[in-house]
């Protein structure tokens, strides 16, 4: 406890005293933060875009207006729920254009100028997520396009795939680049803790001497990283936050509503104590490579 | 406290600091090491400090050949000795009181104990009243007296000093010598590595000469 307590006074009054030099590791774990915790967002909005859309609407079948009772009929008997259909909802011609309007408000007085209503009947089909399912949706497809009275098939799953396909580059890309920008604060972490570390030298060299502990002499410089590095983290989550904050009103909110996701939030606190742990593993890491390589190899010892 | 047998140092490209070199230093004894630049004289008391390893020989201290120490155990060894240098090495940065309580400081003793240590050492070596006096505000034999002031805070056995009087004038030589001679009146053992012959003979005390790593004289 008193290392530690030794440790946190002696690294806060030598961040005081180099404040130039460790704002400067501050600044770079904090863009580095901030650019991982900006794909980490991305990530995860597309990531609840892509189970929204799954769990959407992702088999519409559409009707021809002269669709008898009977031919429908046969189409609900063709989607009746089972191990591959979830559910399906029928939606009237009036249903869709209410819907029309409802999403497309500008257009909806356009809409209402017009002698009848184009939109077709359909049924909207959820499907199971399971694979196994998955492989069977082809041949329902077909097997709906041959029934009497469907006149088109749309089959969403392609755009998820894609979506999802889209999440993992941007992940991959995020991890990248985040792990080059980390290592780089790390190394600038680990420069300025070896600075301070020079500058009290001479306090190492006593402590050596005296048979000082190695808590006592390390402890400091890893504490100093750790500082700097949670500082850092914790800048680059404000700034990811002010940023949300300003553009949610203005384009995200918007965008959220045109790709059909109910709402835009900010990263959930399991990425965001990744971050904030992540920055101080990375300072921590920094301050104890700057401490194990940096200290005066005057002492020799063999056992 | 301190024997060494045929106690041996090169350095890099076969050149000998220490050759050979047989010596005892008694419990409480106070001896001098003296000779020329070069003769051998620091790095015996680096030997001895365990911040080097022998080449050769075998250098045992209170029992214990310290070339055989672990790294904790050189940390526990080192706690037993004080060591002052020539150019004080103070912290500018620290008061004198915060000097010299600094040693018990990264030794993990508590804050009451360390103030009461502290201030009893700087009351016995008349530094009391500067305290709280940066290094730079002192003279050369002040700053002398509170590097000596944090060899002893921490109850060495041992104190090793290497040229302490290097940069004093012949007074103030005198004076830091006299309280090396009240250090070892309490029973510490002291070694001082000095070139000054003049106050050797002042002081009255034993002193083996070296020369290129070999005892020359001792008396």
């Amino acid at each position: 406890m008193r290392a530690l307590r030794y440790a946190l006074d002696e690294a806060l009054s030598s961040l005081w005293r180099g404040r130039r030099s460790g704002f400067m590791a501050t600044a770079t774990i904090a863009v580095a933060l901030f650019v991982l915790g900006g794909f980490l967002w991305i990530a995860s909005t597309l990531d609840r875009l892509g189970a929204a859309w799954s769990q959407a609407a992702e088999l519409s079948v559409y009707l021809d207006d002269r669709a008898t009772s009977a031919n429908r009929g046969a189409i609900e008997q063709a989607l009746a729920p089972g191990d591959l259909v979830a559910s399906f909802e029928f939606v009237s011609k009036e249903e869709a254009a209410k819907r029309f309007k409802q999403t497309f408000t500008e257009l909806a007085g356009t809409f209402d100028s017009l002698d009848a209503n184009p939109l077709p009947p359909s049924y909207e089909v959820r499907l199971h997520t399971a694979p196994a399912a998955r492989a069977r949706v082809e041949d329902l497809v077909d097997r709906l396009r041959k029934l009497a009275g469907v006149s088109d098939v749309k089959y969403d799953r392609q755009w998820v795939e894609r979506l999802l396909a889209a999440v993992t580059i941007v992940r991959v890309i995020g991890l990248v680049l985040g792990t080059v920008l980390t290592v780089t604060a790390s190394l600038t972490v680990a420069s300025v803790v070896r600075l301070a570390l020079h500058a009290r030298r001479e306090e190492v060299e006593i402590m050596q001497l005296v048979g000082a502990p190695l808590t006592y002499i390390r402890g400091p410089f890893v504490m100093e990283g750790l500082l700097q590095g949670g500082l850092g983290a914790a800048a680059a989550l404000g700034a990811l936050a002010a940023v949300f904050l300003v553009s949610r009103g203005r384009y995200l909110v918007p965008l959220a509503a045109a790709l059909d996701l109910s709402t835009v939030s900010f990263l959930p606190v399991g990425p965001c104590l990744l971050l904030l742990g992540g920055g101080m593993a990375v300072g921590c890491l920094g301050g104890l490579v700057a401490a194990v390589g940096g200290e005066p190899k005057r002492v020799v010892t063999e056992s | 406290m301190i024997e060494c047998y045929r106690l041996s140092k090169v350095y890099s490209r076969g050149v000998y600091a220490l050759r050979d070199l047989s010596l005892t230093i008694g419990k409480g004894e106070f001896l001098f090491l003296t000779g020329p630049s070069g003769a051998g004289k620091s790095t015996f008391l680096r030997l001895v400090l365990c911040e080097e390893v022998p080449t050769d020989g075998r250098l045992v201290v209170s029992g214990r050949d310290i070339a055989s120490l672990n790294r904790s155990e050189v940390q526990r060894y080192r706690r037993t000795i004080g060591f002052v240098f020539q150019d004080f090495r103070l912290i500018p940065r620290m008061t004198v009181f915060e000097n010299v309580a600094f040693v018990m400081r990264v030794l993990g003793v508590p804050l009451g104990h360390r103030q009461r240590k502290t201030f009893q050492v700087l009351k016995w070596l008349g530094l009391q009243h500067r305290m709280n006096a940066l290094p730079e505000e002192l003279s050369g034999g002040e700053q002398q007296r509170v590097a000596i002031a944090r060899a002893l805070v921490n109850d060495p056995h041992i104190v090793l000093a290497d040229e302490p009087t290097g940069n004093l004038d012949p007074d103030l030589a005198l004076d830091v010598m006299n309280l090396f001679r009240e250090i070892n009146a309490r029973g510490t053992t002291v070694v001082v590595a000095t070139h000054d012959r003049e106050l050797i003979r002042r002081v009255g005390r034993r002193a083996v000469t070296l020369d290129h790593g070999r005892v020359v004289e001792a008396a």
